[in-house]
């Protein structure tokens, strides 16, 4: 099995998951409503969960044990995509991105359970649950704000569209999408890619947003080869501040 | 959020365990509801099912003193036409919840505790009794059974897992001999 293609696989994903856990993370306390707050609160530990997972499959294939590499690399060196790293602003760009990421991750795994590389698959089917919650959660109040008063439709329609090219950045090719698909490790971003089109368009259809011809969007690419937007590394440097004060802190 | 309305949560904590009410969500409507309710109540432990109904859909019977049974303050309604099916609760213990009973059919809330005293009554007494009109309940479908097939107990998501008070009281004794 390609080692090098399936790092790379782990390590985007792995670091999708961590970043947009803690920016989620960030709206502890702060959520619209207590309801809202415990369980945007709980994906967000779900999804540093999931990365803690894939970190471990990492170390198992050589790599440095998951704090480390969670806590002391610095923004070149992460793969995660700029849609994750993008600061949270308002809620209705949270609940955008939420309803544009999770509907990826979701399918991401989904693919993964056929996965021939059988830790991934394993993972990848003992977390459906925790996917199906979030990926509803999102739909949810996507339909729900979607259809509702003129102020929310027009928050959310503006959020789509500055989210959309950080969103198809999402799917920047691997330079091992070959190697992955040949192997059967995994079907490669443009399957999933189109995967995700169909999705989010029938969702959208069911509201009264506008979703714009995807081939008038432009993906923001660079983030799966640590090219980051200047909101990253801040992120990084709030995220590893207990450890830089004391490396031998215990939470 | 004195906007919303409230929504009453049940919870199936195991296969052969009656659903028992949890407590309350706010949300605009019922799918929000179910939605918020299954993150705000079943987020820590593992449970099998939940259900949600809006908080004026539950009928209350008559409220009781010391030893009293409801039941005995349920009177015989005449039969009516229309019958729907209601869910019926039981408090058995003050204090504690309500527990799913079982169903029966009813033209209303009142013939409903009726038609359960006749039903559902059993040796045990009942302290308090809710009927909740089906068709108002957000059950759990079949495709989202697998909400719950997950990572098992989340000791992470209680405070208790931490230690606070372990480490803070370690670190009061190293600040103290210093």
């Amino acid at each position: 099995m390609n080692n090098e293609a399936l790092k790379e696989l782990l390590y985007k994903m792995a670091d999708d998951q961590l970043i947009l856990g803690h920016r989620n993370s960030e709206w502890t306390g702060f959520g619209p409503l207590l309801e809202e707050d415990i369980a945007f609160s709980s994906m967000a530990q779900d999804k540093v969960g999931h990365s803690l997972a894939l970190y471990t499959i990492l170390q198992e294939l050589g790599e440095q044990d998951p704090d480390t590499v969670a806590f002391t690399r610095n923004a070149e060196q992460f793969h995660n995509s700029l849609l994750t790293e993008l600061p949270n602003g308002e809620y209705d760009f949270s609940l955008i991105r939420h309803f544009l990421y999770d509907t990826a991750e979701a399918l991401r795994f989904e693919m993964l359970t056929q996965s021939s590389f059988e830790p991934l698959a394993q993972l990848s089917a003992k977390i459906r649950g925790e996917l199906r919650y979030h990926t509803m959660h999102a739909n949810t109040w996507i339909k729900q704000l979607g259809s509702a008063t003129t102020e929310s439709i027009t928050r959310l329609q503006k959020s789509l569209e500055y989210a959309l090219p950080y969103a198809l950045g999402m799917f920047e090719k691997s330079p091992f999408e070959n190697a992955l698909i040949s192997e059967g490790i995994f079907a490669g971003e443009q399957v999933l890619e189109d995967k995700w089109k169909r999705k989010v368009e029938e969702v959208l259809a069911q509201t009264q947003l506008q979703l714009p011809a995807w081939d008038t969007i432009t993906p923001h690419l660079g983030g799966r080869v640590g090219k980051h937007t200047e909101h990253l590394q801040p992120l990084l440097d709030e995220m590893s501040e207990v450890l830089r004060i004391d490396p031998t802190a215990e939470w | 959020m004195d906007q919303f309305g409230t929504f009453e949560v049940f919870v199936q904590p195991k296969e052969g365990k009656p659903f028992q009410h949890e407590g309350i969500v706010h949300a605009p409507n019922l799918e929000m509801a179910y939605v918020l309710a299954k993150e705000a109540f079943t987020r820590r432990f593992t449970c099998i099912s939940i259900f949600v109904t809006e908080t004026r859909n539950v009928y209350v019977s008559a409220l009781t003193d010391g030893d009293e049974d409801a039941y005995d303050h349920v009177t015989k309604v005449a039969s009516t036409s229309g019958k729907e099916t209601f869910e019926i609760f039981h408090l058995l213990k003050r204090g504690k919840q309500h527990q799913h009973v079982g169903k029966v059919e009813a033209g209303s809330h009142n013939e409903a505790l009726w038609v359960a005293s006749q039903q559902l009554r059993g040796n045990k007494q009942v302290f308090n009794i809710w009927a909740i009109k089906t068709s108002g309940i957000r059950f759990t479908k079949q495709e989202d059974l697998d909400l719950w097939n997950t990572l098992g107990e989340k000791k992470f998501r209680d405070a208790a897992a931490y230690k606070g008070g372990d480490k803070l009281k370690s670190f009061l004794e190293k600040t103290a001999q210093q």
